[in-house]
């Protein structure tokens, strides 16, 4: 005669679900713990996720074509450009559109405020320059070669913000170097150029001519062709300063941007790393509550023992009761996480990336955290000797 | 393995058990017993006689430390953790003081629990629990939770339980302990029902008024068995 145990796959999970269903409040306070720890990792890595992503759709359209050659800031005085440096590095083969601008110290204020606006300067540009930095306005107009000569400006808009001016209804004018200038336009945000966000611009012929500024260049912005720049980039420092191509140097502003993301690389591994503490905290709760639950539920295993169930069953019911909890967690931990990321990338403007893999990746670390927790005390309730445990004591 | 006609149902040969310790504790000191089909044995005794030692080696869920033990003429010495556990889930019925329901089933599912380690489907399992259910007189009760019961009813869930998969032997330990004198009469007027229907059933049991109305009793005493009375 051949009596064997045997216990179907979809009764394992049902018995497994009646132990945990039948300690609610338990079971839902265990699956918060790997809940919290799943919900951090996915947060952490949705929005960075949807922050990089973010970054790259902006640099995309910003494009990382433009290059930035200025005088080299080593040595005491900044010795500026040729004068020609503008035109000759426009004619260098696979250059898009360049583009000079000279730094000034000139201070701008408001005519009919007496204080210094600390920070803000004016710089003189060639009208090239709103084409190379492909800007546009959110009010009026950029220069162009018919206000190139006359006394008027475009402001950045850090510049705009700080001087008050967010319209140019009524014809605002400003002082430079005191001088009175129009306003005729305020710029929209530069993310690759900071540093212009914070400048008024006067056309180059009126700052020479008006304000007395040397013309040589402090810096020009040059745009080349995307697929060469490796290979022009090192042709602009002779071609701008051709005695002496050391005093030049030659960057690239998109490089800044990208230099944030990997910094943020970082700080998203720290991150991770705490999330993966609480995850590892969440499983000791887990295996905690199932050792005492084993102890509690002596009189069932018993029971079960009983009614035939080997130590095998008995194992795999409590290995899958905590992988189930611990699935809970993580299913909830992946829709707090989600929520999150959503609701912050929303706030941010961002597009919402949540890569499926880290989602299917947190539940399989909520899973297997599990089944580790559920192991020791899945092994002691199958060792349980269960003429003992249906009597509840000893004799 | 052959099976003669005249196997009996469970048979215990020079079965000692002994509890290590210092001193060890003797609980059975060479126990011969046996039990035929269709019969109603008490085993009486006061407690630590050793009564609930020689359950517990009946029932599989402890081993002989030397003698062995035969169900039906297997001897279950030589059997592996998985084997014994198919033959309790197949030949041997429980019943047990505090019933042993699990409170968030209904009654059905309880019974129903009783076929969980056969793999017999969900369904053939209910339908085996509800017929096993209206035979031990709860057929009105089948989705109430074991809360909602009284004791004599939850005793009935636990025999309907032990009965469902037609075991070759019920086991039932102090049956009537947790019960009041009228509610424990019902339950041994119920296994005496089932065992005229032909169950074979062995009861422990401190209480020398239930033995006295079982046909065969065996007296346990210092681990030894000693036989009162063979009605065959």
């Amino acid at each position: 005669m051949m009596d064997r145990s045997k216990l179907r796959a979809r009764d394992v999970v049902s018995t497994s679900v009646v132990g945990l269903r039948s300690r609610r409040g338990r079971t839902a306070l265990t699956a918060l713990g790997i809940a919290i720890g799943i919900a951090s990792m996915v947060a952490v890595v949705g929005i960075s996720s949807s922050s990089k992503a973010a970054l790259i759709a902006q640099l995309d359209s910003l494009g990382t074509n433009l290059l930035r050659v200025e005088a080299s800031s080593t040595g005491i005085s900044i010795e500026p450009l040729p004068i020609e440096a503008e035109p000759m590095i426009r004619r260098v083969e696979n250059v898009d559109a360049a583009a000079a601008v000279i730094s000034t110290e000139f201070e701008v204020r408001r005519n009919d405020r007496d204080t210094n606006v600390v920070g803000i300067n004016a710089m003189a540009a060639s009208p090239e320059l709103f084409e190379t930095l492909r800007v546009d306005t959110t009010a009026g107009r950029p220069l162009d070669d018919g206000l190139r000569a006359l006394p008027v400006v475009v402001l950045g808009d850090v510049a705009a913000i700080r001087l008050g001016i967010t319209d140019l209804e009524g014809g605002p004018v400003i002082d430079v170097g005191g001088q009175d200038f129009v306003v005729v336009g305020i710029l929209d945000e530069l993310p690759l150029n900071p540093d212009i966000s914070r400048k008024v611009l006067i056309g180059d012929q009126a700052a020479i001519e008006l304000l007395g500024v040397e013309p040589n260049p402090t810096a020009i912005y040059v745009r080349v062709d995307p697929d060469l720049i490796n290979e022009t980039r090192p042709l602009l420092a002779p071609t701008a300063h051709p005695g002496r191509p050391a005093k030049v140097d030659v960057s690239r502003p998109s490089d800044l941007l990208e230099a944030r993301a990997e910094v943020d690389q970082n700080l998203q591994n720290l991150l991770l790393a705490l999330g993966g503490v609480a995850l590892l905290v969440g499983g000791v709760g887990i295996a905690n509550v199932m050792v005492i639950s084993v102890l509690e539920r002596r009189g069932e295993i018993g029971l079960r023992r009983a009614l035939g169930a080997t130590r095998g069953h008995i194992r795999s019911q409590f290995v899958l009761e905590a992988a189930l909890l611990s699935g809970l967690g993580g299913v909830l931990g992946i829709l707090l996480g989600s929520g999150i990321t959503i609701g912050y990338a929303r706030r941010q403007g961002w597009v919402v990336d949540l890569p499926p893999l880290a989602l299917a990746s947190g539940l399989g670390a909520a899973l297997v955290i599990g089944m580790l927790a559920g192991f020791y005390p899945a092994a002691k309730a199958a060792r349980l000797d269960p003429a003992l445990a249906v009597s509840g004591g000893s004799n | 393995m052959t099976r003669a006609s005249d196997t009996a149902v469970l048979e215990l040969e020079g079965v000692h058990r002994t509890y290590p310790g210092s001193p060890p504790v003797n609980a059975l000191v060479g126990v011969d017993l046996r039990i035929e089909a269709g019969e109603m044995v008490a085993v009486v005794g006061p407690s630590g006689s050793g009564k609930s030692t020689l359950l517990n080696i009946m029932g599989t869920l402890d081993r002989p430390t030397e003698g062995r033990l035969l169900i039906e003429g297997t001897d279950t010495s030589k059997l592996s953790d998985r084997r014994l556990s198919g033959l309790r889930s197949a030949r041997l019925g429980f019943v047990f003081q505090s019933f042993h329901l699990i409170e968030t089933l209904s009654a059905l599912d309880n019974v129903a629990a009783g076929l969980l380690y056969r793999g017999t489907s969900g369904r053939q399992r209910r339908e085996m629990a509800q017929i096993a259910l209206e035979k031990v007189g709860l057929g009105d009760r089948l989705h109430a939770r074991p809360t909602k019961l009284s004791g004599g009813q939850r005793q009935r869930v636990a025999i309907a339980r032990a009965i469902v998969a037609e075991p070759s032997l019920i086991l039932a330990d102090e049956p009537t302990g947790n019960l009041d004198t009228a509610t424990g009469d019902g339950i041994v007027d119920l296994l005496k029902q089932l065992n005229a229907d032909g169950s074979t059933i062995v009861v422990i049991t401190h209480d020398a008024d239930l033995a006295a109305q079982l046909p065969r009793q065996i007296e346990v005493r210092d681990g030894a068995v000693r036989q009162r009375a063979v009605d065959q």
